[in-house]
C-alpha cells in the first residue's frame, strides 16, 4: 500500500512538472501576450509605454529564462503575481477563489451523487415503469443541456422570473456576509451545475444495478429467502457502485469545465471564473497556477479513486 | 416520524419561497448598486488609476483629475483646479487648485499633490501608461494653490490628457516608493482620494463598496454608499437589473429595446465615441490605388445596416471625426452605389491586384451583432467582386497580430476595427499618422498617406485655437478625399437605470469618461 502510494505520488510530481512545462509552451504559442491583452484596441497607447509594461511584466526576457524564473520561485512557493488589473498574489487568488469553486462543486456532485444514486437504484429496481420511462427520458435531456444553457435558463427562471435566487454572487453586496446568505446564492448554481452529472450518475447506476441483479449471488440470495430491499440494499449495491465511484472520479475532473460556465453566469468567484478572465487577458502567472492546482486536484482524486476501489472490493489489491 | 400533511407541504413550500427573497437582502436603500465597470468603458479590478485604459466613471467615485470634461463632452472644465491659463503657444499651463478640497483622511490637498502625482506619472516605474505622453513636461509648484507646467514643445490637446490623470495623495503615496507600487495593496486596503465616495471594501471578483465622504468640496453626497458589482458580460447585468439587484448597468443594444416602455427603467442613449472603420492594411500592397479604397465606401450600404442590423443604434459616418466643429459639411458622402464601385474596380484594376481570392477581414468584435453586420458587408463586397472572409479573433490575439514586431500583411490585408474619436481630434492622429505606424502608434492599418500627414502635422503643431480648429477640418477633407480608411458608422451606447434614481448623470464615453458626473447629487425619490 505505501510502496503504491509513494510510486503514485512520484508520478504525480513528475506529471505536475511536465505539465507545467506543456501549460508554459502552450500559452507562448498562442497568439497575443499579458500587454496586448491590456492595450484597449480603441485608446492609444505609445510604444515607450508599451514597451515599459513588458519589461515591467518580465516579458522581454529569453523564453527559457522566463520559465526557469517561473519555476523557480513557484518551487519556493512564489507563483508570482497576477499580471491583470489588480497585480495581486497569483497564490492568495488561488486560495481566495479555490474555496468557493470547492463550495460549488462539492454540493452540486454532492446533491448529484446522492440523487443519482438514490433514482438509479429506483430505476433498476422498478425497470419499464412509467417512472423508470420518465426518469430516462428526463436524463435524456439533462445529459443534451450544454451547462451554459442550462445556466442561463436557471438564472431567467428562478432570478429574473421568479425571483427566488439572486442572479449572481456568492453573496449579497454591502452587508454582513452570512452562511444562509451564502447558501441562499449558492442554491441555484449547485442545482444546476448538478443536473448533467445527476443524469449521468443515475444512468450509470441503473445500468450497473440491473447487471448486478441478474448475477448468480443474488439469484441465490432470493432463493434462500432473503427479503427483496436487502438483496437490493446489501446484497447488490455494493458491487453495482464499483462503476458509479469510478464515474464520480470522472466527474470531478470533468466538472472542472461545467464549473467554468456556471461560475461565468453566475459570477461566482471560484477557479473557473478566475482562468477564463486570465486567458482573456493572458495572465501567464495565473494561469499556470491555476492549471497546476486544478491538475494536482485531479491527480488527488484519481489517486482517491483507486484507494476507494479496494476499500469497496476487498478482491482488488494495490501494488 | 412526523407525518407528511398537506398543509405541511404548503407551509414548506411557502417557506421556501419566502427564504430567498428575504435572502436576497440588499444594502440600505440609499446605497445604490450598480455595474459602473460592465461594457466596453469598465475595467474591472483595476483601482490605480496610473495603469487605467478605462473604468473612469467607477475610478471617478474615489479620484478626480484637475480638469474634466462637462458630461456632453463638448468641452473641458475645472475639478481640483478651479481653470487654467495657457500661454498662446501651447508650451505653458497654469492651473489655480480648487479651494477646500481634501483628501479623505482628513490631509489638505495642495500643489505638492499635484506636483507628487505628475512625476510619479511620468515614471514608468510605478506602472503609469502615461509615462511617455508626460515626458519632458516640467511641474512647479510657486505656491500651495497654483501649478504651472512647462512644455517642451507646443501641445493643446494637454487639458485632455489631464483629464484622464487623477490626482494622488503625496503623504499616502510617496512613503511606499515607487518600484512594485502598482501592486502595493494600497490600492485595493486603504487607498485615498478627494472625490465624493471614500472606499470600503472590495471582494475579489464580486464587488467594490464605497461610503460617501462626508467633506467632500461639492458637499456631502446624498446617498449613504454605492457599490460596484462586477459581472462577466452585460447579459448576467441585465439579468440582474431586472432581477431588482442592480440600479444601473451599461447594456448592449438589443438588450436596451428589452427596457423600452417599461416605466420602472430610463434608458439612456448616447454616441459610443468610437468610429468603425474598415481598415486597409497599406502594407498589403493591394490599397494603393484610391479608387479601389472608394469602391468600399461605395460598395457597402451603410444607410441599410444601420437601419436594419443596428435598428437605429448607430449613425453613418462621412468623415475622419466625429465631433461635429471638426466635420465640415462639405465632405462627399459616398452613398450606397454597387455600379459605381464596379466601375472605379474595374479602373483601379482590381481583377490584377487581387480578383476573386479571399482575403482575410480581421477583428476583436465578438457579438452577435457585429458578425451580422460583417457578414452583410461580406454580401456586398461580393456583389462588386471583392471576397472577404471575416475572422473574429479575442483582442490578444488581434493585439498579437496587428502588433507584432515583424508582421505580415497577408494575415491582415483588412481589419474591421474602432477607434476612440474625440472629443479632441487629436486623439486621431495616433492611429492614421504615418508616424504612429506600430510600434510607435496604434496606426495597425500602416496608413502611409503623404497628404494626410502634412495635414496632422500642422494641426498637431498649431498652438492657436481658431487656425487648428480650421487645421482639423482640413484633415478631415482630406482624409474624405483619400479615404486612407473607409469610416463606417459610430455606434450609440446604452445605460439602463432605475426610474428611482434622480440626478443621475452618466453617458458612454469612452473609457467611462470622466466627465462631471457628480456622483454627490445622485439620490434616489
Amino acid at each position: 500500500m505505501l510502496r503504491f502510494l509513494a510510486q503514485r505520488l512520484a508520478a504525480a510530481v513528475l506529471m505536475m512538472a511536465a505539465l507545467s512545462v506543456l501549460t508554459f509552451g502552450l500559452l507562448r504559442l498562442t497568439p497575443g501576450d499579458p500587454v496586448d491583452a491590456y492595450i484597449d484596441p480603441m485608446v492609444p497607447m505609445t510604444e515607450a509605454d508599451i514597451a515599459a509594461l513588458r519589461t515591467r511584466l518580465g516579458l522581454d526576457r529569453p523564453l527559457p529564462v522566463q520559465y526557469l524564473a517561473w519555476a523557480g520561485a513557484a518551487l519556493k512557493g512564489d507563483l508570482g503575481y497576477s499580471t491583470q488589473k489588480e497585480r495581486a498574489p497569483v497564490a492568495r487568488l488561488l486560495t481566495q477563489h479555490a474555496l468557493p469553486t470547492l463550495m460549488l462543486m462539492g454540493t452540486g456532485l454532492a446533491l448529484a451523487t446522492v440523487l443519482g444514486i438514490i433514482v438509479g437504484i429506483a430505476g433498476a429496481v422498478w425497470r419499464d415503469s412509467p417512472f423508470d420511462i420518465a426518469v430516462g427520458v428526463l436524463s435524456s435531456l439533462g445529459i443534451s443541456s450544454p451547462a451554459f444553457l442550462t445556466a442561463l435558463l436557471g438564472v431567467f427562471v428562478f432570478s429574473v422570473h421568479l425571483r427566488l435566487a439572486p442572479s449572481g454572487g456568492m453573496a449579497s453586496p454591502g452587508v454582513p456576509v452570512t452562511v444562509a446568505n451564502v447558501l441562499r446564492h449558492l442554491w441555484l448554481p449547485a442545482s444546476l451545475f448538478a443536473i448533467a452529472q445527476t443524469t449521468l450518475t443515475l444512468r450509470y447506476m441503473r445500468a450497473s444495478l440491473l447487471e448486478v441483479l441478474n448475477a448468480d449471488y443474488v439469484r441465490t440470495a432470493r432463493a434462500k429467502g432473503v427479503a427483496e430491499f436487502a438483496v437490493v440494499m446489501k446484497h447488490a449495491l455494493r458491487n453495482a457502485l464499483l462503476p458509479v465511484v469510478t464515474l464520480v472520479g470522472a466527474n470531478i475532473s470533468a466538472a472542472v469545465g461545467g464549473a467554468i460556465f456556471i461560475e461565468t453566469v453566475f459570477n461566482w468567484p471560484g477557479m473557473g471564473l478566475l482562468l477564463v478572465n486570465a486567458v482573456e487577458a493572458r495572465d501567464y502567472p495565473t494561469i499556470m497556477g491555476a492549471t497546476l492546482m486544478i491538475g494536482a486536484a485531479v491527480l488527488l482524486v484519481n489517486l482517491a479513486t483507486d484507494l476507494l476501489y479496494a476499500a469497496i472490493d476487498p478482491r482488488i489489491r494495490l501494488q | 416520524m412526523m407525518p407528511i400533511t398537506r398543509r405541511g407541504l404548503a407551509l414548506g413550500a411557502a417557506a421556501l419561497a419566502a427564504a430567498p427573497r428575504l435572502a436576497a437582502a440588499q444594502p440600505s436603500r440609499n446605497v445604490m448598486v450598480g455595474g459602473f465597470d460592465v461594457g466596453p468603458g469598465g475595467y474591472q479590478g483595476n483601482f490605480n488609476p496610473l495603469a487605467a485604459t478605462a473604468g473612469y466613471t467607477a475610478l471617478n467615485f474615489m479620484y478626480e483629475p484637475l480638469v474634466i470634461y462637462t458630461p456632453a463632452l463638448d468641452r473641458i472644465e475645472g475639478a481640483l483646479a478651479n481653470g487654467w491659463e495657457a500661454t498662446a503657444e501651447k508650451t505653458k499651463y497654469t492651473f489655480t487648485l480648487a479651494d477646500n478640497v481634501h483628501w479623505q483622511d482628513g490631509q489638505k490637498f495642495t500643489s505638492a499633490d499635484v506636483a507628487f502625482t505628475l512625476a510619479l506619472a511620468q515614471d514608468a516605474k510605478s506602472g503609469s501608461i502615461f509615462a511617455s505622453r508626460l515626458a519632458g513636461i516640467a511641474v512647479t509648484a510657486p505656491d500651495a494653490k497654483t501649478v504651472v507646467l512647462t512644455l517642451t514643445k507646443p501641445n493643446a490637446s494637454l487639458p485632455d490628457l489631464l483629464s484622464k490623470l487623477m490626482m494622488l495623495p503625496r503623504h499616502q503615496l510617496e512613503p511606499l516608493g515607487r518600484d512594485g507600487l502598482d501592486h502595493n495593496p494600497w490600492w485595493t486596503k486603504s487607498p485615498v482620494g478627494t472625490g465624493p465616495f471614500q472606499f470600503t471594501h472590495y471582494e475579489t471578483d464580486q464587488y467594490v463598496s464605497y461610503k460617501a465622504f462626508p467633506g467632500y468640496r461639492l458637499g456631502k453626497p446624498k446617498l449613504d454608499g454605492l457599490i460596484n458589482r462586477y459581472f462577466k458580460d452585460s447579459a448576467s447585468a441585465v439579468a440582474a437589473l431586472k432581477a431588482g439587484e442592480i440600479e444601473f448597468s451599461y447594456v448592449e443594444p438589443d438588450e436596451a429595446r428589452g427596457f423600452t416602455g417599461n416605466k420602472d427603467f430610463r434608458i439612456i442613449e448616447g454616441p459610443s465615441w468610437v468610429l468603425n472603420y474598415i481598415g486597409f492594411n497599406w502594407d498589403a500592397g493591394l490599397w494603393t490605388d484610391e479608387r479601389v479604397r472608394r469602391a468600399f465606401l461605395y460598395a457597402i450600404n451603410r444607410t441599410e445596416i444601420v437601419k436594419t442590423l443596428f435598428r437605429g443604434a448607430a449613425d453613418v459616418a462621412d468623415s475622419l471625426f466625429i465631433a461635429p466643429n471638426v466635420t465640415p459639411k462639405t465632405l462627399e458622402k459616398y452613398p450606397y452605389d454597387p455600379a459605381r464601385a464596379r466601375a472605379l474596380l474595374a479602373a483601379a484594376g482590381w481583377e490584377k491586384i487581387n480578383g476573386r481570392k479571399p482575403l482575410p477581414w480581421l477583428t476583436y468584435y465578438n457579438t452577435p451583432l457585429i458578425a451580422n453586420v460583417m457578414a452583410a458587408m461580406q454580401a456586398m463586397l461580393a456583389q462588386v467582386g471583392v471576397a472577404v472572409v471575416p475572422r473574429a479573433v479575442d483582442v490578444a490575439t488581434y493585439n498579437g497580430i496587428v502588433y507584432a514586431k515583424k508582421p505580415d500583411p497577408s494575415a491582415y490585408p483588412l481589419i474591421f476595427a474602432g477607434a476612440q474619436n474625440g472629443p479632441d481630434p487629436a486623439i486621431a492622429n495616433i492611429w492614421t499618422a504615418e508616424n504612429q505606424i506600430p510600434p510607435n502608434g496604434t496606426n495597425v492599418a500602416r496608413i502611409h498617406d503623404p497628404a494626410l500627414n502634412a495635414a496632422l502635422a500642422a494641426a498637431m503643431a498649431e498652438g492657436d485655437d481658431a487656425r487648428r480648429l480650421a487645421d482639423w477640418r482640413k484633415v478631415a477633407e482630406v482624409a474624405n478625399h483619400d479615404v486612407p480608411l473607409a469610416p463606417m458608422w459610430v455606434a450609440k451606447r446604452y445605460g439602463v437605470v432605475t426610474a428611482n434614481v434622480k440626478n443621475f448623470v452618466w453617458q458612454p464615453a469612452p473609457s467611462g469618461g470622466p466627465f462631471a458626473q457628480h456622483a454627490e447629487l445622485w439620490a434616489f425619490g
